[in-house]
């Protein structure tokens, strides 16, 4: 069996996010990027179909430079492969350029049997990547999956919904998106932290899949990220006295829920 | 609140102060590179927040437990235990040849300070363990290193120091356990240790314990003594477990801290059936113990460094987040809004303080333990003059690290009011778990004496002279600079007080009563020349870089307004900007206390030896 599994590394969640660039980036300074927390799910899912029924691992990142620091930690934990697309300034953002290179991307590396990903890639949190490159491949997907079982040839995958869960099959190759709760990402040992140095990451750039990345940010771009803002801080807290005047404070609080607040 | 930890202080002191690219380069560490060990290191605090940090709490509320014979650990400890087992934490900086990672002491120090600041209980077994197999590795038969040293660097078997007796704290050489040659070679084991750190445990399925004993007809003292591996479960040839080695544990202490940490009363042979193995030959059992104590000394220094730092990022915290008084801009307006305590004054110099002391004994850590790495990378002279320094500054590490490692912790908590005082905040366990580290592996007041009394003297001085001549080099460095100079001056204020010390005492009719009597300060006063120098070293190298950022932005360097806005806003630049403030803080907090110290010990003040107590 070949596994693949796209990975995004991406802020960590626990960054103090400060807005740069024209104003429609996050600025990168001090940042601490981590493997998106969803691609874990992901990777931990392959690695584990491999370990418990041989094969091989590949990962995939579309990104620049600092990609390789989590392609090495996706090889720690133990991918046997890594293929690293060097890119992604120009089609920041449109998850449609993001799935066109991967997609090509897993044309060159595969053929695969299972395509895996995180459900969302933190910070953009779009979930539209895993269900285009799907559609780009031309294979079947199941999107949110917490619970997987490979067989000969098709897959069973559960998804979570509203009240209950749905149980797919699909034939394979499929792509399958993670959510959490699929499994327990494990730490990488020391062990495999020295083994991962040792293999060589691919570096492609789109071009090497006949790809023009300026065309898919400019002309090709499907969407454009115009304007990040933060959350407007919170205002402070309005404290009433009552101790004078128990029945005014009352009337105005009622008063506040009502008109400021538009609670009742 | 969760751990957290300096990691850019860390890589600091790795990477941009100490040379261990180059160390990494040497081929003994082919395995490893910059990169690789940075990930090391993101893997290791990742670790200690996500898994060591949130079962330490567990450990302290709940802790070990006793119950016939047997000494039980909280269940978070055993999953803790299983992860550091196995990604291979435990033997890091062991020999591959036996199963141990082989990174450099210096990574493996920067991994502990996570470990130990996250939870020092837990962290105790891994560091006993390491010693304990180190000690078969270097002295035990070819069948022994087979049986024993993959199973503990890997984990699987724990490892004990046993060396206490009731009798015989202190003064090890009054141990009484007896050890009786049997005709196959092995010897019975017979007599009781106490406050023995996991001595028992239910992680690991054997325990392999370093005993220290007597033979029958050995010398009195320390120089008698025997050194025995003796495990729980004897062991058979193809290394599973035979039957129990009559290793009872009879109790555990209730104590002050590190409760997680089972301190075990064991008694060996009560029904004549504990087998031990010798290493080395009979009587040379000191000398042995002594490989593994001298570098459990240092991790023990280590422990103080690392909740002092872990204390010091929770103090930092909560004093952004604690609203209490007014900005002292604003003392009289009564209006004026509450404002974080880190606004005031007070509280940014108990942290500032705690911070300085925190990056100096990270200093003084890193740097023993790169001495450590290059004296098994060097031959020879070299070598052995690594060694030397290694030697010297052991009792320093162990000692002047606990204590202000501890002081810290009392700091930190001080800036949590009475919150630090309650167990809602982890002040007060920081605290607590930090005090041991001045009694165990010798107590501060034995490592003063070891100091004065024999890294001192060795080699005619050199060592002492050698360490010193490099903060005098420092000085030098800065005797004209107009930003550090003043603290450089002190720097060589109090090290010319050493130096009048170290030439003066000696000649006095009362020196041995002075040395006796001042000790521990003396060897502080070591402690503290070499932390300020070791933080204006690093001044020098983070004003450097500094330099390099108002650059590389444009920033003309004398523009100080211009220069302000960007240390402020840029991290990094606030990074290096502070490296250089806590150099001049600790200079001027610290090194005057160097000289008062002298004071009192050249004016031979003898009161506590006058007085009737
Ligand atoms: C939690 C804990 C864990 C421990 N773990 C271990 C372990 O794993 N293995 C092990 O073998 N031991 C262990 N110990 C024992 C520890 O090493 C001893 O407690 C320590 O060496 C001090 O011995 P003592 O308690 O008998 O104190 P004492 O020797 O009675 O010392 C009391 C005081 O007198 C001072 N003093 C004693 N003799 C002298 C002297 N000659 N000159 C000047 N001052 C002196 C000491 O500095 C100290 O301040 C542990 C202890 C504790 C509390
Ligand atoms: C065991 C215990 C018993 C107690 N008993 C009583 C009792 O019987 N009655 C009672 O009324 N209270 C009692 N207290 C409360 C105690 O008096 C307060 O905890 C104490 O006054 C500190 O207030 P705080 O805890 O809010 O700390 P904070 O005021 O938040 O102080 C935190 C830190 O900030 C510093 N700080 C705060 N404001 C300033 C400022 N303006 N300038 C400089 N530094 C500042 C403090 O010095 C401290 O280091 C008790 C507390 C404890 C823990």
């Amino acid at each position: 069996m070949k596994y693949c599994v796209l990975v995004a590394y991406v802020p960590d969640t626990a960054s103090i996010i400060k807005i740069g660039g024209a104003g429609n980036r996050i600025d990168e300074g001090g940042i601490k990027w981590i493997i998106s927390p969803y691609d874990e799910f992901a990777l931990e899912e392959a690695i584990r179909l491999k370990e418990a029924r041989g094969g091989e691992v590949t990962v995939i990142t579309y990104g620049p430079d600092r990609g390789s620091t989590g392609l090495r930690e996706c090889l720690a934990r133990g991918a046997d492969r890594a293929v690293h697309v060097m890119g992604g300034e120009a089609t920041f953002g449109d998850a449609f350029a993001i799935a066109r290179v991967l997609a090509a991307a897993v044309q060159k590396a595969g053929p695969f049997d299972l395509i895996l990903c995180g459900i969302k890639g933190v910070g953009s949190d779009q979930s539209l990547v895993g269900a285009m490159v799907a559609e780009l491949l031309d294979v079947p997907h199941v999107s949110g999956v917490v619970k997987l079982e490979v067989g000969e040839g098709s897959l069973t995958a559960q998804r979570d919904v509203e009240g209950g869960t749905e149980v797919f099959t699909a034939p394979l190759p499929c792509l399958v998106a993670a959510h959490k709760g699929l499994n327990e990402p494990r730490y990488p040992s020391l062990k495999g932290i020295m083994a991962a140095k040792k293999i060589p990451i691919e570096t492609w750039k789109p071009a090497d899949l006949g790809l023009d990345e300026a065309a898919l940010g400019g002309a090709e771009a499907t969407s454009r990220w115009l304007k990040l803002e933060l959350p407007a801080a919170k205002a402070g807290g309005t404290i009433l006295n009552g101790e004078e005047d128990p029945a005014g404070a009352a009337r105005e609080l009622a008063r506040l829920l009502r008109h400021e607040a538009k609670a009742i | 609140m969760a751990y957290q930890a300096d990691m850019r202080d860390v890589l600091f002191q790795l990477f941009e102060w100490l040379p261990t690219r180059e160390l990494l380069a040497h081929e003994r560490f082919s395995e490893w590179d910059p990169d690789s060990v940075q990930m090391v290191l993101q893997e290791a605090l990742k670790l200690s927040q996500e898994v060591l940090g949130p079962a330490n709490v567990e450990g302290d509320r709940v802790g070990a437990r006793w119950e016939n014979g047997k000494v039980y650990l909280p269940p978070s400890f055993h999953d803790a235990y299983q992860k550091i087992k196995e990604g291979g934490w435990i033997g890091c900086i062991n020999n591959p040849e036996y199963g141990g990672m082989g990174l450099p002491e210096v990574i493996g120090t920067a991994v502990n300070e996570f470990f130990f600041g996250s939870n020092i209980s837990l962290s105790l077994t891994a560091l006993l363990t390491r010693g304990a197999g180190y000690l078969v590795e270097k002295f035990g038969t070819d069948e022994m290193r087979q049986l024993f040293c993959e199973r503990m660097y890997s984990g699987q078997w724990a490892g004990t120091m046993c060396l206490t007796e009731p009798q015989a704290g202190s003064d090890v050489g009054a141990s009484k356990t007896r050890a009786i040659k049997q005709p196959n070679g092995r010897y019975l084991i017979q007599g009781e240790k106490i406050f023995i750190t996991s001595g028992d445990q239910d992680l690991t399925e054997n325990i392999i314990h370093a005993v220290l004993a007597r033979t029958p007809d050995a010398e009195p003292g320390t120089k008698g003594l025997s050194l025995f591996v003796v495990p729980k479960y004897r062991v058979n040839p193809d290394g599973s477990l035979g039957e129990f080695n009559d290793v009872a544990c009879s109790n555990i202490e209730h104590k002050l801290g590190i409760h997680g940490s089972p301190t075990c009363s064991l008694v060996f042979g009560q029904n004549d059936a504990c087998e031990g193995f010798l290493l080395g030959q009979e009587q040379e059992g000191m000398k042995l113990m002594f490989y593994m104590m001298n570098p459990a000394r240092i991790e023990v220094g280590l422990q103080g460094a690392a909740l002092a730092a872990a204390a010091y990022q929770a103090a930092l915290a909560y004093a952004k987040t604690r609203l209490q008084g007014r900005h002292y801009s604003k003392l009289k307006d009564a209006d004026a809004p509450q404002v974080a305590i880190i606004e005031h004054p007070d509280v940014r110099r108990m942290l500032f303080t705690s911070n300085a002391y925190v990056h100096a004994m990270r200093a003084l850590l890193m740097q023993t333990s790169y001495y450590v790495d290059m004296s098994r990378l060097s031959e020879g002279e070299e070598a052995e003059r690594y060694q030397s320094y290694v030697d010297v500054l052991t009792p320093i590490c162990k000692a002047w690290a606990s204590d202000w490692g501890f002081r810290v912790t009392e700091w930190c908590l001080q800036v949590f009011g009475g919150y630090g005082y309650t167990m809602e905040y982890p002040a007060e366990q920081y605290l607590r778990d930090a005090k041991i580290a001045s009694i165990y592996e010798g107590t501060n007041g034995i490592q003063a004496l070891d100091f004065v009394a024999r890294k001192l003297p060795l080699k005619g001085g050199k060592p002492i002279r050698d360490l010193l001549g490099k903060a005098e080099e420092t000085f030098k460095k800065l005797r004209n600079d107009p930003q550090l100079m003043e603290p450089a001056w002190m720097l060589a204020a109090a090290l010319k007080q050493i130096e009048d010390l170290s030439k003066g005492l000696g000649k006095r009719p009362d020196a041995m009563m002075v040395v006796l009597l001042n000790s521990v300060p003396l060897l502080d006063m070591v402690g503290d020349v070499l932390g300020a120098h070791f933080l204006l070293e690093q001044a020098i190298v983070a004003r450097e870089k500094l330099a390099a950022i108002f650059a590389a932005k444009g920033v003309d360097a004398s523009d100080k307004k211009a220069c302000r806005a960007v240390i402020e806003d840029d991290g990094e630049a606030a990074f290096y900007h502070n490296k250089v403030q806590l150099a001049i803080h600790f200079a001027y907090r610290v090194l005057p206390g160097v000289t008062a110290k002298a004071v009192a010990i050249r004016a031979g003040e003898m009161a506590p030896m006058e007085a009737v107590l």
